[in-house]
């Protein structure tokens, strides 16, 4: 007998990837493939937002939409070599690298003025605006890092995401994960230091 | 605290508070692109209407062609319109 549409979409919350993907290609497969984006919409959207940056994250849904859509045009080639979720953030991270290009030159320009009117802990306008420098100088000089070090970044420390999830979407070892972060951060030390900001 | 604990810690001071998230009505939106789109019975009907009646036209208006005319006519006619209905599919799907 055949089963009712929520009790079908609910029994595929337990199953995995590949039998999801199998079911995609039969007719009917819709809810396969909507189990599909519900397990895969929110890591993705964290990638996205990680490799484009704070000034471009408003982005980063349309990213989102546009790799689920690749993903169900091109689910007939997909020959599960690698892992299905492998293969979504891969499609991710080169979608997200191909919008940054794109939308790069939106970036706007941040005022003195702006940056003093920051909130932060600080009473003194003066401590205030080198605290609020400081910061954007951090921002900009992690523009300048490697992409997998920037994505390591933001999504450690902005997206508050763990360095296993980390290794997970960026397809790499936990460890080297935690390599990129350390040079990451040794590289931003150099760079704030030509900048001839200290941080101590 | 070291240079790599300060660095840290400044990292966390400099990145923003807010943290995107996505907006409602994702999933629905997705899709709703990529379920096949199919015509309502009454909108089958009106394609079959206009196809008899364009045909009935196209034969009458060309009753006096010679048969040369009218196959240069349909090979070139058939391949433009196939081009562009796929065309109009992919522009559908957005792709």
């Amino acid at each position: 007998m055949p089963q009712s549409a929520p009790a079908e979409a609910a029994s595929y919350a337990d199953r995995p990837d590949e039998w999801l993907v199998e079911r995609c290609r039969e007719a009917g497969g819709e809810n396969a493939f909507a189990e599909l984006v519900r397990r895969y919409r929110g890591p993705v959207f964290r990638l996205a937002v990680s490799i484009l940056g704070q000034e471009f994250a408003p982005d980063a849904e349309d990213v989102t939409q546009d790799v689920m859509l690749r993903v169900h045009h091109a689910l007939g080639t997909f020959r599960g070599e690698a892992k299905f979720g492998t293969w979504i953030y891969r499609i991710t991270f080169n979608q997200a690298l191909n919008v940054k290009a794109r939308v790069r030159y939106r970036a706007p320009h941040v005022s003195d003025q702006a940056l003093a009117a920051l909130p932060t802990p600080d009473r003194d306008p003066y401590d205030r605006l080198q605290n609020a420098r400081r910061q954007q100088a951090v921002l900009a000089c992690v523009e300048e890092l490697p992409e997998v070090y920037q994505s390591a970044l933001r999504l450690h420390y902005w997206l508050g995401t763990s360095v296993g999830e980390i290794a997970v979407l960026l397809d790499a070892p936990e460890n080297t994960v935690k390599s990129y972060l350390h040079r990451a951060r040794r590289l931003l030390h150099a760079r704030l230091a030509e900048r001839g900001f200290d941080e101590r | 605290m070291n240079d790599d604990e300060l660095m840290d810690q400044l990292l966390r001071d400099a990145m923003p508070a807010e943290v995107p998230q996505l907006s409602a009505g994702f999933d629905a939106r997705v899709l709703r692109r990529v379920r096949p789109r199919r015509l309502t019975p009454a909108g089958r009907v009106v394609i079959a209407v206009y196809i008899v009646i364009a045909a009935a036209a196209t034969l009458w208006l060309m009753r006096d062609l010679q048969v040369t005319w009218i196959v240069a006519a349909v090979a070139i006619g058939t391949p433009v319109a196939a081009a562009a209905s796929v065309y109009g599919r992919r522009l559908a799907a957005g792709r």
